[in-house]
């Protein structure tokens, strides 16, 4: 378990890193399975945004290395407590056996157990809410009136 | 420290609340401010409603639904009642945190499988 919050993810995926690749690049392709509207300027320094309702991820890129690696930060600006750049999610995208191992890891998040840690609670709780709603893959409420 | 009756009435969950009874807890701002509020000593809920421009009323549902999750303990000091955070509460909505990524990238493996069916037939 590590003082700083830092998670970590990994997924073989069926097809090869080329493939694989714009889906972390490309708003249409992100949206099939991260958010619903996305706008991403995938050059060191451009845009990462991804919403989902009311939750929003806002961050920059901070490298693309295509097909291999791409790394952007993480922050929940909506919320007020995670600015955008407060978190870091690195993408490591390495061939396996024809398809792609992709690799994540989310670091800067708060710790684990910091009750007394005031900033880090609201951080944390900010981020809880973000997560549920952008896991749960909702739509808001498709109600016009 | 005794813990407070459980007098949840038509509720059917004796043990935790589910992670998701706790993420609906969370989805509102003033909620997570009341939280930020009473996270280190319990409060009387007028205290609590004080820093907010609703009515006390209002701030009773908040209470009454963050008491429902778990996320707060209800203490009682004479007439008054005092409600202060209950962090281990939070443990099943971590877990949930925790599967975020796992999560997505198990859609986007999905994603990737389904938009490239021949991704799998590697050229020998």
């Amino acid at each position: 378990m590590t003082a700083t919050g830092e998670l970590a993810a990994s997924v073989h995926i069926d097809a090869p890193p080329e493939t694989v690749f714009p889906y972390f690049t490309d708003a249409e392709l992100m949206v099939r399975w991260l958010g619903t509207t996305a706008t991403l300027d995938p050059v060191p320094g451009g845009v990462f945004a991804v919403d989902v309702g009311d939750s929003a991820a806002r961050g920059t890129y901070v490298s693309v290395d295509p097909v291999r690696s791409v790394v952007f930060t993480w922050g929940m600006p909506g919320s007020g407590t995670l600015p955008p750049g407060g978190t870091t999610v690195e993408v490591t995208l390495t061939p396996v056996d024809g398809g792609t191992l992709v690799t994540l890891i989310h670091r800067g998040l708060p710790p684990e157990h910091h009750p007394s840690h005031e900033e880090g609670w609201r951080t944390f709780l900010s981020k809880l809410t973000s997560a549920a709603a952008i896991t749960s893959g909702k739509p808001a409420a498709t109600n016009p009136g | 420290m005794p813990e407070p009756a459980e007098k949840a009435a038509s509720d059917t969950t004796p043990e935790a609340p589910s992670a998701d009874a706790v993420f609906k807890a969370l989805a509102d701002p003033h909620r997570r401010q009341i939280l930020h509020l009473v996270q280190l000593s319990a409060l009387p809920a007028g205290q609590i409603a004080a820093q907010f421009e609703m009515t006390q009323q209002a701030v009773s549902l908040h209470l009454a639904v963050l008491k429902k999750a778990g996320l707060l303990t209800e203490f009682r000091d004479g007439t008054r009642r005092l409600y202060q955070l209950r962090p281990e509460a939070l443990r099943p909505a971590r877990a949930v945190l925790d599967e975020f990524w796992p999560d997505a990238l198990a859609r986007l493996k999905q994603a990737v499988e389904t938009d490239h069916p021949t991704g799998g037939d590697p050229r020998p």
